[in-house]
């Protein structure tokens, strides 16, 4: 208990330092400020602000892309609010209630209990990295390259479970995405794989430019095939703080919702993005009157909302303490924190824990900028949302060229944005779900270099995977799963969760 | 995700193919498949003692094969969704935009055609111009506005505030500038000249169509 409060008071120290309170800021407002514009998800604003963070030093740049994290969240939310275009699949849910208070002139008082409910969340979820990151990073050492194989796999079996629509399209698109991470130098032999010859090819496929193509990019070509119809609430946005009433009804939701979504949220394969659909159809379920939901329920903001921040935050203790990024957002953390010379795992805290400790401060800090920020500023987004699309996707095509150019100054990273999304729009169009396909490729290298050295050391045998207890109790958790979700009852529940 | 719905909802294609989505997804599955064994054919497969290079992706590129397969069967068997539409507008300009944006940052050469670098200073513009007329929405007025008004911002944004190694513009620009002036004040100047440009493009144009602005309007295109 004393570590927890020294550690917690070492990363206070760091991230009250003004210049890092400074960088929390920006990062929460740019973050929001690109995450608001409809059709760009958490990935694709991570990505494009990524550069802004070159020229700071580690600890400062973590603290800004945390911010922007959240900002991106949040922005979301936000659009979700207003305008009932969810960026991404957390905020689906808050949609459905959220822009129906929004209709009512009850939007301010959607984004107010959002905002707390979020802030709430956020400040549990610190605490639970902050007590749970020493012990699971104990775990981590005791996690050997069997070990590590099992757990990704089961990781992967969680995010084909949670894709929407056809398991079998889900599975496709991670075995896609594993195959595309082999693409490049064999790190063992040193033979090029899959390069067509190209030299640019030899280092693999950028991550960022993965993303970018299939999230950023695919997007907007999706956006362009739907002549659009966007309803920006007209009503005006109403008082912004809840009062006591609507506190007396959010307050539960919000409390279950941050439970559900926290625990949802350690899951390696994404398992936050199941909290939210949890937390709402639990406060459906235990409402008196469920007719209300759909209709503007608070209840169906707050506890959502909740989920989701927890989530979104609960998300890095994988990355920190395993190494191990359980979605897209937290790959590109990834990749961020490796152009600053982090390598995420369990050494990061030993090693370097001013930076460990003031990036768990500075989510807190962060969480609380945002309710600071967005509250007074939700009008300046209001008139961000009323921009037209035709003028907003070329300003957005050229944040992405720009933002993707200056990660490695290669023109052919430009170039190969354009290929993914075009990669990105036909899957769409095919019906698969591209983001298994990007877990499957973050996962990749790492579960290949796993099972490498897990078969030398077990000379051969793929038995050592069910001999080793914990690698075996990992398996059978993923083979269960997916047994589960394949039965025709459950897959049933599975479509209603998700088409509701 | 409404269209979709709605596909669901219509007796389906006749035919024997009954879910053309399945159909055209296995085909590609079974593509992708089909490349990478033929990208990895020479490559050397090992044991499972010591691991080749070939052994995981052609393993994976079997199983994205069997996947492609029992997708491209059950679009005889099963009910699906049919095809979206398309329209081939959109993913021409916008990769046309990406293209122009890569290969006027920076000096580039692909075979005999070889362009000279120009910088963000028209590498924006003509990324936003060219994507803008992705949409059959497109006002050129607007676009060139935007263009002039974002570049400007973004030039201060990333090589003035930020530093970031981008080219911002052609060398031979500094020869217009008095001698004198360093890189960061040729950037300055250059983005004031096209911000003010925006401005007057703006101003003057809009007085003279504020009517007809007023009259697409009415007509209804929302």
């Amino acid at each position: 208990m004393g570590d927890f409060f020294s550690n917690l008071s070492l990363g206070f120290g760091v991230a009250l330092t003004p210049l890092n309170l400074g960088l929390a800021f920006l990062g929460c407002l740019v973050g929001t400020l690109i995450g608001v514009l409809p059709g760009v998800g958490p990935i694709a604003t991570i990505a494009m602000l990524l550069p802004i963070t070159f020229g700071l030093d580690p600890t400062g740049a973590l603290i800004m892309l945390a911010g922007i994290y959240y900002g991106a969240q949040y922005g979301g939310s936000t659009t979700a609010i207003l305008v009932n275009i969810p960026g991404e699949a957390t905020s689906v849910v808050t949609a459905l209630d959220g822009h129906q208070m929004a209709r009512q002139g009850r939007a301010g008082v959607a984004l107010g209990i959002a905002a707390i409910g979020s802030f709430f969340a956020g400040t549990v979820a610190t605490l639970v990295i902050a007590a749970l990151g020493v012990p699971l990073t104990g775990l981590a050492l005791i996690f050997g390259p069997t070990e590590y194989f099992s757990l990704m796999v089961m990781g992967l079996v969680f995010a084909v479970v949670l894709a929407r629509g056809s398991i079998l399209k889900a599975i496709a698109m991670i075995l896609v995405g594993i195959l595309l991470s082999t693409v490049g130098t064999d790190l063992e032999t040193g033979e090029e794989r899959m390069t067509f010859g190209l030299p640019i090819l030899s280092d693999g496929i950028d991550f960022a430019v993965l993303a970018m193509g299939i999230f950023g990019i695919a997007e907007i070509m999706r956006n362009l095939d739907h002549t659009e119809h966007r309803d920006v609430v007209r009503q005006a946005i109403g008082r912004l703080l809840p009062n006591k009433e609507d506190f007396r009804q959010s307050y539960k939701p919000v409390l279950r919702g941050t439970f559900i979504g926290a625990i949802l949220g350690i899951l390696p394969g994404n398992g936050a993005v199941l909290g939210p659909f949890a937390a709402y159809t639990l406060e459906k379920k235990l409402a008196k009157d469920p007719s209300r939901f759909g209709r503007g329920a608070i209840e169906g903001v707050a506890g959502p909302e909740s989920a989701n921040n927890a989530g979104a935050q609960t998300s890095f203790i994988p990355l920190l303490t395993l190494g191990i990024p359980p979605n897209a957002v937290m790959a590109l953390m990834v990749g961020a924190m490796t152009i600053h010379g982090i390598i995420p795992g369990p050494q990061v805290m030993t090693k370097n824990p001013t930076l460990f400790w003031g990036m768990i401060a500075s989510m807190w800090v962060g969480n609380l900028m945002l309710l600071v920020i967005n509250l007074p500023l939700v009008g300046m987004w209001v008139r961000l949302l009323k921009v037209p699309y035709r003028l907003l996707f070329p300003a957005i095509l050229m944040f992405c060229c720009i933002g993707i150019y200056s990660i490695n100054s290669l023109p052919t990273d430009v170039m190969f944005i354009g290929l993914f999304g075009f990669v990105g729009y036909m899957l769409i169009k095919f019906g698969f779900e591209p983001a298994p396909m990007l877990l499957g490729f973050v996962l990749g290298k790492l579960m290949e270099e796993n099972l490498r050295r897990a078969l030398i050391i077990s000379r051969g045998s793929l038995e050592t995977f069910i001999e080793r207890p914990i690698s075996a109790g990992l398996l059978a958790v993923a083979a269960i799963l997916l047994v589960i979700a394949l039965l025709p009852s459950i897959r049933k529940g599975r479509d209603e969760v998700f088409t509701e | 995700m409404s269209l979709s719905h709605e596909g669901s909802g219509l007796p389906g294609p006749r035919g024997p193919i009954r879910a053309p989505q399945s159909l055209a997804g296995g085909i590609l599955l079974i593509a992708l498949a089909a490349l990478a064994l033929w990208l990895t054919r020479d490559l050397d497969q090992g044991t499972l003692n010591a691991m080749g290079p070939a052994m995981l992706p052609r393993w994976l590129a079997m199983a994205v094969g069997l996947s492609g397969l029992a997708l491209l069967a059950f679009a005889f068997i099963k009910q699906g969704d049919v095809l979206e539409r398309w329209s081939l507008r959109g993913p021409v300009f916008v990769i046309g935009a990406i293209l122009a944006f890569a290969v006027t940052i920076r000096p580039f050469s692909f075979g005999p055609l070889a362009m000279p670098g120009l910088g963000m200073v028209a590498a924006g513009p003509l990324a936003i111009i060219i994507g803008g007329f992705a949409t059959p929405e497109a006002r050129l007025r607007d676009l060139v506005i935007l263009a002039l008004s974002l570049t400007p911002f973004c030039m201060v944004l990333f090589g003035d505030l930020l530093n970031l190694p981008i080219p911002i513009f052609p060398q031979a620009l500094t020869g217009l500038f008095p001698a004198d002036w360093s890189q960061k004040a040729v950037l300055r100047a250059t983005a004031a000249i096209m911000a003010v440009a925006a401005a007057i493009l703006f101003f003057a144009t809009r007085s003279r169509r504020t009517n007809r602005i007023d009259v697409a309007d009415h007509s209804g295109r929302i």
